[in-house]
Order: structure tokens, then sequence, then C-alpha cells
């Protein structure tokens, strides 16, 4: 079988959104690790995002990011019109099966996947506006992205902005973690449900601390911390 | 202690024509009918008054043959786990109640008539790979390769899918993949059917995406509705066998 | 015209090597030449199809069901017997073929059944093959156990779903010449009759179940695997959709209904509860094992179980047949169980049943174990009865399950038209007047995978089969026919219900043809079927029209069908004035109530020949001679 056709087919596509659902978690990571600098101070922060923005090697790195964004959203929304297709007329009654059997996985964020996924695509534009092409202040002959973030955060509105958006990747990630597993073939009798908390204890653990990060940040602006 | 409950079941009079939800009153229902035999009850007076009976699949009415499959108040067999349609007693509804019926609905399963729906589909996944390529005669002794106790039971869990179509029908996505899955399972758990396994999940897999079946969001539906209560697990090692075949290993 | 059994001379271990030496063949390369008309998707059905697919025929299969998938086949729970002598306790081929012959009191035909023993080994070797899931034990070998009674454990299984992993073993063979292209699927289509050209059966009309249009497939050969009539009773443990029709119609055709009379009634069913009831639920005959079968001492005694104490409980089968006790054959063990109730001793609301008690084995194994071992029967009895085994006694009913009479067949499973093989329940020949347990899932794959495909391969390699087309008189003749039936059926517009006289017709049988058989019986049932049909044909009424997917008319054709064929099992029953398996005639029993079979008078097949339907079929014998097995009284006290 050529990879192209497997690729093309439904467990295949699977297996694409799976890995590159899982690629873009790991930058999730990434990204977390170095906003966490933020607490370190203006100096730590901007010379780490120096040393990223520096390298040149960078832009290879973000069109890889980029493509894998586009891939993951790609398969899955034409996963989703596929899907619709496979089912032409709609029931007149629908209920959840898993109220008759708890043995279903299904939840309010299994059932949005599409809704928060388009919703964080257009978060991730519009985060990309307000800080990769935002203003340029300089500081120290760097970039100065810790005024920036600063400036930003001080408005309450962003705050609570960027705090819903979290909350919805915290959705996206509650159901997609185990799900990419599934899509992969993981699959072990004790494992597999260890696996199932393990995939929601890393959304909230991913979110939370993304959710720390504009809290933080408003605090310092009003001078509380 | 008869019941009476409403019924809204979908009438359709053949593939092409429209359908739509009717409305019918079951008098006498007695708790210890089986649901299908309350549908009996209702086509029995519909005979009577003259009109068309609701056209309904099932057969062997102990929930093995697979043949009977109605959406009964938005879920496919109703109300209890682990059970097919036919083996739904009026016991678990109230006098009073309204009863939505519906039939299985997915692209690869086209309404003929009212409830009745065609699973062909399932029949040629089977065709395009669910099997162990050998003719009568040729087989060893049956006790020359001895199989773990716990492979051969985890081959019998997935061995006992009845066909019914339950999978695709609770599926958002219509997906036939759990019904896939367990024949790809139960076969390649098998010694006798490693020496297929990866051409068999790879064209089982082509042929159930060529007839319609959308793909799996693993949510789960599907084994919460499954009479047989196949585990999603194998699922996730058809995707396993489909990544090794994929990889040309 | 006298019956050929066409049985080989020779010892009785060597006529089967000798028959399929002396067999003619078919080239391979002229195989797919020949078009094979196989009807029915059950067991012998998909087998014989898969097999000769194989070999390379050009098979087509036809079945009522929308996959060959669901035949009644499916359905059964208990095992398949095979004589491997795994366990080392003695079984071999001989006993095997003993058990079966002595099983079904000595009215089936040595060979064929000596036949079945032998290629019992090669069923279990084939379906292991497939990747039939049956029971291991923790060494990884195949688990057996003893079932029915029998004194050795030759029985393999597969949970309580044996019958389901064997037609899936076949089903998925079969699929497998599907997609290889020598086998052509038929879903959704009733044989509605047999065309016979030349004195050969050269193919079938049959009904398209969605579409309504009548269609005719020639072929040279026709092999019928369309299983039982049990569902001529109305209630019984067949799907609601199993029927008499495609048998029937190849009766009134010309091939010889055998032994119609032999019907087989399970002991242990889950009890009718009420007008309303479609079907009866077997369980499996397995719980015998650990069950014990009781009914209180005094008749009318209505306390609940538990405040019965032992010494007011009549453990009846233990007491009347010690040896056995509760494990004596199928027949025994529902005679018994009428007797009781028709003494006033039957428990539940209707009076129509006994206790299956678990108390016992619970607390001699635990609950744990009895889980394990019948933990699946026990949740579908309180899924049906919400009663639960584990506290209260199960109650169960004897119920219509089998029927060991059916089509005529040589040794060759030829019908008495050339070009008609008759396999599995469908015909006659190799339960006798009683089934053993386990026994037919092993005669359906025997007929299928290892008999039919070398005696199709000697009748085809035989006989001149000149070619003829589906547009042939005798097609036309037959498919004008079905449509007249047809139409006859939708123009009475009367004012009863299918289903009404299906109920009546099954009233009638159960009755008087049911577990308990007397003259006087016999003859009114007779009368009451005569008028009943006579009813149906100008007070029945059919919804819908024929071009669409009408399942009422369906129903309606299997039971006009069944109102022609009950006469007849009333009238084999009534002739054949003997007591002997499934068939008890109240006249002839011993003192102490046990069946009187009459050897010197009786020790035949009978088969009857149709001559119009309300004219007395032609009776044709069969004798039955026994080398091997000495017919004695059967007694398991």
């Amino acid at each position: 079988m050529r990879l192209q056709q497997a690729s093309a087919s439904s467990i295949g596509s699977k297996i694409l959104v799976a890995l590159t659902g899982l690629a873009l978690f790991v930058f999730l990571i990434g990204h977390l690790a170095g906003n966490l600098l933020f607490l370190a101070g203006p100096e730590a922060f901007n010379q780490y995002a120096h040393a990223l923005i520096g390298n040149p090697l960078v832009y290879v790195a973000e069109v890889g990011l980029l493509s894998v964004f586009l891939l993951h959203v790609a398969k899955t929304v034409a996963g989703v019109l596929a899907n619709r297709s496979a089912r032409p007329t709609a029931y007149a009654t629908r209920r959840w099966a898993k109220a008759k059997n708890p043995r279903s996985r299904k939840s309010l964020a299994s059932t949005t996947m599409i809704v928060t996924g388009v919703f964080t695509a257009l978060f991730v534009a519009t985060h990309l506006a307000t800080f990769k092409f935002g203003t340029v202040y300089e500081a120290a002959g760097i970039r100065d992205l810790y005024r920036l973030q600063l400036e930003i955060f001080s408005a309450p509105g962003y705050v609570v902005f960027y705090l819903v958006a979290m909350g919805v990747i915290l959705f996206h990630l509650w159901h997609g973690l185990s799900s990419a597993a599934q899509s992969l073939g993981v699959d072990h009798p004790q494992w597999t449900p260890r696996l199932l908390v393990l995939g929601r204890v890393l959304s909230v653990a991913i979110a939370g601390g993304f959710f720390l990060i504009p809290i933080y940040t408003f605090l310092l602006s009003r001078g509380v911390l | 202690m008869a019941m009476t409950v409403t019924l809204k079941v979908w009438r359709q009079a053949g593939p092409a024509a429209p359908g739509r939800l009717e409305t019918y009153t079951a008098t006498n229902v007695h708790p210890d009918m089986s649901f299908l035999e309350m549908l009996d009850v209702v086509n029995e007076d519909l005979i009577r008054a003259g009109q068309d009976p609701i056209a309904f699949d099932s057969d062997c009415r102990e929930g093995i043959c697979g043949s009977c499959g109605l959406v009964i108040n938005g879920i496919p067999h109703g109300p209890d786990a682990g059970a097919t349609t036919c083996q739904v007693h009026m016991r678990r509804f109230r006098n009073g109640d309204t009863i939505t019926i519906e039939p299985f609905r997915a692209r690869a399963f086209p309404v003929l008539k009212d409830l009745v729906v065609d699973r062909g589909a399932f029949d040629r996944i089977i065709a395009a790979g669910g099997y162990v390529s050998m003719n009568v005669g040729g087989a060893p002794d049956a006790n020359a390769v001895p199989i773990p106790k716990d492979v051969a039971d985890r081959a019998m869990d997935n061995a006992q899918c009845i066909g019914c179509g339950a999978c695709v029908a609770v599926c958002k996505n219509a997906a036939a993949h759990l019904f896939t899955s367990a024949k790809i399972a139960h076969l390649g758990l098998l010694p006798q059917g490693e020496a297929e396994r990866g051409r068999r999940v790879v064209q089982m897999v082509e042929q159930m995406d060529a007839e319609g079946f959308g793909s799996c969001s693993n949510e789960g539906e599907c084994e919460a509705v499954c009479p047989k209560q196949i585990s999603i697990a194998s699922i996730a090692r058809m995707n396993r066998d489909y990544l090794k075949a994929a990889l040309g290993k | 015209m006298t019956l050929d059994s066409r049985v080989p001379g020779g010892p009785i271990a060597e006529k089967w090597d000798r028959r399929k030496f002396e067999n003619k063949l078919v080239n391979p390369a002229n195989r797919r030449k020949y078009e094979i008309i196989v009807v029915g998707t059950g067991l012998a059905g998909a087998s014989a199809a898969a097999s000769l697919g194989e070999l390379g025929y050009k098979v087509k299969l036809f079945g009522i069901h929308d996959s060959p998938r669901r035949a009644h086949s499916i359905a059964a729970q208990g095992g398949i017997n095979a004589a491997k002598n795994y366990r080392n306790d003695g079984d071999s081929i001989y006993r095997l073929f003993y058990d079966t012959v002595k099983g079904g009191d000595y009215r089936a035909r040595e060979a064929n059944v000596y036949r079945l023993a032998q290629v019992s080994v090669d069923i279990i070797d084939q379906c292991v093959a497939q990747g039939v899931p049956f029971a291991r034990e923790y060494g990884g070998l195949l688990d057996n156990r003893s079932f029915g009674g029998a004194q050795v454990s030759r029985t393999f299984y597969a949970r309580g779903q044996t019958g389901q992993q064997l037609l899936l073993g076949a089903y998925q063979s079969l699929m497998r010449q599907v997609d290889a292209g020598t086998v052509d699927l038929y879903p959704r289509r009733e044989m509605l009759d047999l065309v016979v050209v030349g004195g050969q059966a050269r193919g079938i009309v049959c009904r398209h179940l969605v579409t309504g249009e009548l269609e005719s497939h020639a072929g040279q050969a026709v092999l019928l695997c369309s299983g039982g009539y049990g569902t001529v009773f109305y209630l019984s443990t067949n799907a609601v959709n199993s029927n008499v029709t495609a048998a029937w119609r190849a009766h009134k055709r010309g091939a010889f209904f055998a032994n119609p009379c032999f019907t087989q009634i399970h002991p242990t069913c889950i009890p009718v509860s009420g007008d309303h009831q479609s079907k009866l639920t077997l369980m499996s005959e397995s719980l015998r094992n650990d069950g014990r079968v009781w009914v209180p001492k005094a008749p009318g005694d209505k306390r609940p179980p538990a405040q019965i104490p032992d010494a007011d409980r009549d453990y009846y089968l233990e007491r009347r047949y010690p040896s056995f006790g509760n494990l004596v054959p199928r027949d025994v063990a529902s005679r018994a169980a009428k007797a009781v109730c028709d003494e006033g001793r039957g428990v539940g609301e209707t009076g129509l049943s006994v206790y299956l008690d678990f108390a016992d084995a619970i607390r001699r194994l635990g609950a744990d174990t009895i889980t394990a071992r019948y933990g699946n029967l026990f949740d579908m009895y309180k899924r049906i009865t919400d009663e639960d085994p584990y506290q209260v006694p199960m109650r169960i009913y004897p119920a219509v399950h089998y029927t060991m009479g059916g089509l005529w067949v040589d040794y060759t499973l030829l019908s008495t038209i050339p070009g008609l093989f008759v396999l599995g329940e469908a015909n006659f020949s190799d339960h006798g007047a009683n089934r053993l347990g386990a026994s037919a899932l092993m005669q359906g794959l025997a007929d299928g995978y290892f008999v039919a495909p070398y005696t199709v391969a000697n009748y085809l390699g035989g006989t001149a089969t000149p070619p003829v087309s589906p547009e042939h008189d005798a097609f036309k003749e037959a498919r004008a026919a079905s449509q007249a039936r047809i139409d006859q059926v939708l123009a009475v517009k009367g004012s009863r219900t299918i289903r009404q006289f299906h109920r009546a017709i099954g009233a009638i049988c159960w009755d008087y043809v049911g577990m308990s058989r007397n003259e006087e019986g016999l003859q009114k049932a007779v009368t009451e079927i005569r008028r009943l049909r006579e009813a149906f044909w100008q007070d029945v009424s059919v919804p819908g029209d024929r071009n669409n997917l009408n399942p009422a008319l369906d129903y309606a054709g299997r039971v006009a069908d069944y109102l022609e064929f009950a006469e007849l099992l009333a009238l084999d029953a009534l002739e054949r004035r003997e007591s002997c398996g499934g068939h008890f005639r109240e006249e002839f029993q011993t003192p102490d109530g046990e069946a009187l079979r009459r050897d010197d008078q009786f020790s035949y097949v009978a088969a009857w020949e149709f001559q119009g339907v309300g004219a007395r079929p032609a009776l044709h014998k069969e004798p039955l001679v026994f080398e091997e097995v000495h017919p004695s009284q059967r007694s398991y006290k």
C-alpha cells in the first residue's frame, strides 16, 4: 500500500490528525515553558525571546509548525464534512448512548471538537497579530516583548478573552489527547483507562499554566504584585 | 395492568420516497411483551383497519441474528445496555409514554421501507477480507496449534459481533469502525489469521471507506450501544494494524 | 416407485470411502460451466456454497435474510459433537455413531449416521482453521464438555454461541468465494417454486422480497438447505421467519417428504407469558448439568418455591430415572414435564412450567462458578422474565425446537427428484425420531462441507444436463403459478389477520400433534386443519401490494403452505402407530409410561408423495435395516 493512499483513508487521516495534534501539544508545552519565563522578569524573558527569534532556523520551525497546524485543520475540516455526508438524513430524536451505558467516552468536549478547533484557529490568528506582528518595542537592543505583554494584559477585556481561549483549548485537549492515543492504536487493558485520565490531567495542567500568565500579568500591571 | 403508549414511527414507502413520523396509539400493551411484540400487535390493528403495517426487520427474537435494529427514543436498540431491540421489554416504559421509533440512519444503510434498511455494505466489508483463506480439506488437526485461553477469549469477545449495525447508527459520523475492527481483531488475534493480517486490514478499511461510512471520533458511543459490548480497544488495534501495514511492516 | 437409498455395500466403516471412490468426478476446468443453485444460507447452505465455490463451480446462493449471516443456525447455543476423543474418555467414531442411532430411537439410516460420525472430526479441524474461537483450556488446547446426557465429553463449544461462531465461519468462507467471483449472492429472495425440466431439478422461481419481482434462475443442480418446519406450531424456538415453504413447494413438485411427525420438543425453554408471545426462547440444555428439575408433590401447591420444603418437592426426573437423572434425553425430559403439569403440579401463573433450581449448585460450587458457566443464560432469563434465577428457581417448559423429519434423501443427499439435493435440517436422514444435543450443527456442516461436494460432483459427472434457459416453458409455468398464488392471497381481502391463522394452526398442531398424540386427536386435527385452510382462503386479510417490500405478503405465503403441510404432519403421526423418540402415541406406551416402539411394523422411513392439496398422499416405505446397532428399548433409568 502506498503511503499516499493510506493517508487519504479514514484511518490514515485520523492517524495524521493524531500525529499533528500531538505535535501541536508538544509545541504548547514548549510555548508554555518559554512564557513562564515572564515570571522571571523582563531580562530573562526578552533574552529567551530574542534567542528564539534571532535563530535563522526559526523560519524552518515556523514553516514546519504552520504546516502541521494547517494539516491538522485541513484533515479535521475535511473529515467533518465527509462525516456529515455519511448521514444525509438526521434523526428526529437524538440522545447519547452514554445514558444507557457508561462505557461511552462521549462528552461535551468530544462533541464540540470542531467548534473548539475552529475557535482555536481564530484565536491563534488574533494571538499572532497581537504578539508576533504586534507593536515592536525595543529594550537593550532587542525586542521588548515583556513590555508588550504587560501592556496588552493590563486590559481586562484581553485577559478575559485569553482565559476563555485557554478554556476552549483545555476543552479541545480534554478529548483530543486520549483520542489521539486511540487513533494511533495505543491500547492496553490496564493502561488505557489511566491514559484517559492522564489526557485530562495534562489538558488541565497546560491550560492551567496558560491561565496563570494573563492573570499574573494583569495583576502585575495593576501593581497588585 | 395493560399500558397505553403513543408511538411516533418513521414511515417511508420506498427508498426514494420521502418519509415522515406518524403517530399511533398502542393500547393493551402488556409489560411482559417485547418491544417487537408490541409492534406486532400494532400491526395487527393496522391490518384490521385496512392500513399498511409498519415494516421492520426481525428474525430470531433472541438477540443473536442481528436482524432487528430500531432507534428507540434516540438510542439504537433502546434503553437496555447489552441488548438488541428484540430483547427490550415493555416493562422498561411507563403507561402514557411517547416513544419515537426511527430506522438506523446512514448513507451506507439506505432505507428500503419504513424501518427496514439495507446493510449489504457489511457483507461487502467482510468479503473484502474478513476471513481466513483456507479451503475445505486443508486443515491440520484442531489441536495442532495451541492458543492461550486468554487470546481465544479475546478473539471470541470480538467474534461475537452480530452485524446489526447499531454502532453505525449511533455514531455521529455513521462510522463502521467498530464492526470492521471486531472482525479484524477476531481474526488477527488468532494464529490462523496471522498470515493475512496486514492485507486484511488494508482491504477491509478500503471497502469500509468506499461504502460511504464516516471516520472515527473515538467517542465510544458504538461500544455503549453494542449488544455484545465489543470494546473500542478493537478500533485501536485496527488502527495499529493499519499503521503497520501502511509502513510496510 | 421403490425408494433406493443407494447405500454402498461393504462394512459400515468403509461405505463412505467406497462411495467417494466410486463417485464420478468433474474435471476442474469444467466446473465453472456448472451452475449450482443453493437455497438457504444457514450452516448447510453456507458451507455447501463455500465449498462448491472453492472447487470452482458457479454457485448462486439464495436466502430470505438481508445477509447470509442471519440464518437461524446462528441461534444454536450449546455445541457441536465430534468423535475426537481428546479427553481420552473412550469416545470413538463408532461410539458417536452408536449413541446417535440409539438417541434417534432406531429410526435413522445407519450408514448416514456412521458417515456423520466419521466426518465430525474433520468439521472441527475445518472450523478451527477458519478461525472459529472455540473454548479452550489454559494449556491452549480445545475444551470439551458433556452435553445432553452423553457419557463422554465430545462437545466443542464457543460460550453459549456455538451456532453463531460456526455460521460466521462458514459465512466468512462464503464471502471469500463471493469476493473470488465463484458465488453470487441473492439476499432477500424467497424460493417459491422448484422448476423440473425433463425429470431433473433445473432451477427455481423466487420472489425478490424488496421489489416483489419474480425471478427465474436456472442451473444443473439445486441444493435445498432451507431448514426445518418448527414454526408450524406458531410458537417455537425457531426464528419468526423460519418456514417450510421452499421444502413444501419442492414436495409439491415431486420430492417425497419423510417422517414429518418426528418433531423435537426441547425441555428447557422459557414458558409462555401471554397471548402476545411471538416466539419461545431456549435456555441451553447445559443448564441441566447443574440445575435440578422439580415440582411440588401436591397438585395445586401455590406456595412460593422457597417455602416448599424438600420433603414436599418432587425431583421427578431424579426419581424416575435414577441413573441419568436430570440429564435424560430431550424427548424424555419434555414428556415428563408435560406429565407433571397435566397432573396439576405445574408451577407459575399458568401452571404450565416446572422449576429448574440452581440453589444446590450455588451452595456447592458458589455463585461465581455458576456465573462463569451460565452467566449469560441467567442474564437472558432475567431480561425476559424479570426474575432473578440466582434468587428464585428458573421456570421452564418444553417448546418445539427442531424437526427431524424433512425431504427424503438417499445416501448421497439426493431427493426423489434427480438434481435436487437436500441438506441439513431440511432433510430427514440422520437423527431418526429424536436428535441428540449438539448434533444439528454437526449434521449441517457435515452435509455442506464434506458430503455434498462429493455427491454433487458424482451427479453432475454422471448425468447429462442439457442447457435450459430461464425462459423455458417450465419456468414460465412455475412463475405464472407463483404469481397466481400471490394474487389469489391478496385478493381474498377478508377479515382475519395472517397471524390469527398462524396462531390457529399452531394451536391445533400443539394440542393434537405435539408432545403427546393419539388416534382421536390426530383425526380431529386433520379435520380442523382442512377447515382452517378453507377459512384462510376465504377470510384472510393481506395488506399492501405485490410489487413492494411487503413482509405481510411473505408471511401469508408461508402460513398458506403450513396449512397444507400440517395435514401431512398429522397424517404421518396418525399412520405411525408406535411411540418412538419425539413421536409419542398414547396408545403405545410401556406400563410405566415410556415410549413403546414397534420395530416389527414400523422400522421404516415413511416417505410421502404429494397427490394434490387435500388428497391423501401416497406412502412409500424405506425399510430400515440395522446391521450394527441392534434396536433395544432405550432405558435411562
